[in-house]
């Protein structure tokens, strides 16, 4: 029951992804490139694993696919979400490993850098050229005052923690610290250079 | 006196010769509202046993598949697109109704080119040998007067590599899931077909038919015995269908 589940929420996602694409046709001409590739993904925490195909300017989403991938990409969830903002050529430290066709990962994530759908176009076909307006600009104040709303959450919980808390220290005292220690080492070199050259002599 | 050898259609016993010409009669009489039935029935369930089917059969561009009783063209559709130009998809079926259902829904789409159409018995199909990257027969191998015959024949024209998929109703794993199962079988699905098509028979007949189809295990073996390898079941919505994979050597 439970392939069958994933396979209708796929085919829900699926259906939703393609009929966004419609409203950026710039991104369903640039998919035209990778036509007929692979892209598996193997996701750990929820463990879920997905293929995609690029085919016909479009994306298929499967659940299982028992042939050839192109590119085999593993990682958490949020390792491979942060994906489309990290360059492919550099995957250290990013939590995900790739294997496969990476210059088809360095054509996705480009396309998706330039993801653009055009909601209002999308809006105004089904509720009309006014409400259709009206709903578009208040989604775009909303998301503008979500984003500056985390911004400033994520600026003050850092001062909170470091300033008031004290639980953590602050970007200032770190560098200190680490300068001290750099400084410690210095000092031990010289004295241990000291020390050979005397027992040496 | 020579006696007579028999088949099952549905629960009856009719002489071998007529079963092929029943089953048309069943097919002629829904084939019409055959894909209305087919959600109606399954809550559009199919859809996703369908789905499931596809992502099973690796299709990539330029493969050849063959679509056995391929109906009004649900799996053809999406091989056709998967194939691309230089792949080639052959929508089979035994029945000239529901065959041309399928081409006319399949041209409606817009689907041309790389997909032909084949009036043909599973028992005896008419394409070389080793033609094949990989063959389907969806809801279609239980309405078969020789399943072991068919089997056999698919695996001839399979290339060696090739995988046969059977998607076709089976036996439910769970006690409960059976009775409810038996119930909705018995008694909802030929009033809904009279109610759609006003024909209860064929959809009571479609009701006996999956109970005297073999079971998960034994349609495994009988895979085997045809001359395939690696053959596994996936069972799905508690085992009411099952998706049969073989390979051929």
């Amino acid at each position: 029951m439970i392939p069958l589940l994933t396979n209708a929420g796929l085919a829900a996602a699926e259906q939703c992804i393609n009929k966004s694409l419609q409203y950026d046709p710039a991104t369903k001409n640039a998919l035209s490139s990778c036509d007929g590739k692979i892209l598996s993904l193997h996701i750990f925490s929820p463990e879920i694993k997905i293929a995609v195909l690029i085919q016909d300017q479009s994306i298929r989403l499967m659940s299982q696919w028992d042939g050839e991938v192109d590119t085999q990409l593993s990682g958490s969830l949020i390792a491979l979400a942060q994906l489309t903002q990290t360059p492919v050529h550099n995957l250290k430290d990013s939590g995900v490993t790739a294997m496969g066709d990476l210059q088809f990962l360095a054509q996705l994530q480009k396309i998706l850098q330039n993801l653009d759908i055009d909601w209002e176009e999308m809006l105004t076909q089904i509720f009309g050229d006014i409400i259709g307006h009206q709903m578009a600009q208040l989604l775009r104040s909303k998301m503008l005052w979500t984003k500056n709303r985390a911004q400033t959450a994520q600026r003050l919980v850092g001062e909170f923690v470091t300033e008031e808390l004290q639980a953590i220290p602050s970007k200032i005292e770190l560098e200190h610290f680490y300068r001290q220690v750099d400084e410690l080492r210095l000092a031990v070199d010289r004295v241990a250079a000291r020390f050979n050259n005397l027992t040496s002599s | 006196m020579k006696e007579q050898k028999t088949t099952h259609f549905g629960f009856q016993q009719v002489p071998v010769e007529e079963k092929a010409e029943r089953v048309a009669e069943v097919f002629h009489s829904v084939a019409a509202k055959y894909d209305l039935m087919n959600d109606l029935m399954s809550a559009g369930i199919h859809r996703l046993w369908k789905r499931l089917t596809i992502e099973a059969s690796a299709v990539r561009p330029g493969h050849k598949i063959l679509d056995i009783a391929g109906g009004t063209g649900d799996l053809s559709y999406q091989f056709s697109k998967l194939v691309g130009t230089n792949g080639q998809v052959i929508l089979a079926d035994i029945n000239a109704s529901m065959l041309g259902v399928g081409r006319d829904r399949l041209i409606d789409r817009g689907v041309a080119g790389n997909l032909s159409y084949a009036q043909c018995d599973a028992q005896f199909l008419p394409f070389a040998d080793n033609s094949f990257d990989c063959i389907t027969i969806a809801f279609g191998l239980r309405n078969v007067t020789d399943k072991d015959m068919a089997l056999r024949s698919m695996l001839r024209v399979l290339k060696p590599g090739g995988r046969l998929l059977v998607l076709e109703f089976s036996k439910p794993q769970n006690q409960l899931l059976s009775k409810a199962y038996d119930t909705y079988s018995f008694k909802i699905l030929p009033f809904m077909g009279k109610l759609v098509t006003q024909d209860a028979e064929s959809y009571r007949y479609l009701a006996e038919s999956i109970r005297m189809h073999p079971d998960q295990e034994t349609l495994k073996s009988m895979m085997a015995n045809a001359g395939f390898v690696n053959s596994e079941f996936h069972n799905m919505t508690g085992g009411i269908v099952a998706l049969h994979k073989g390979i051929k050597p």
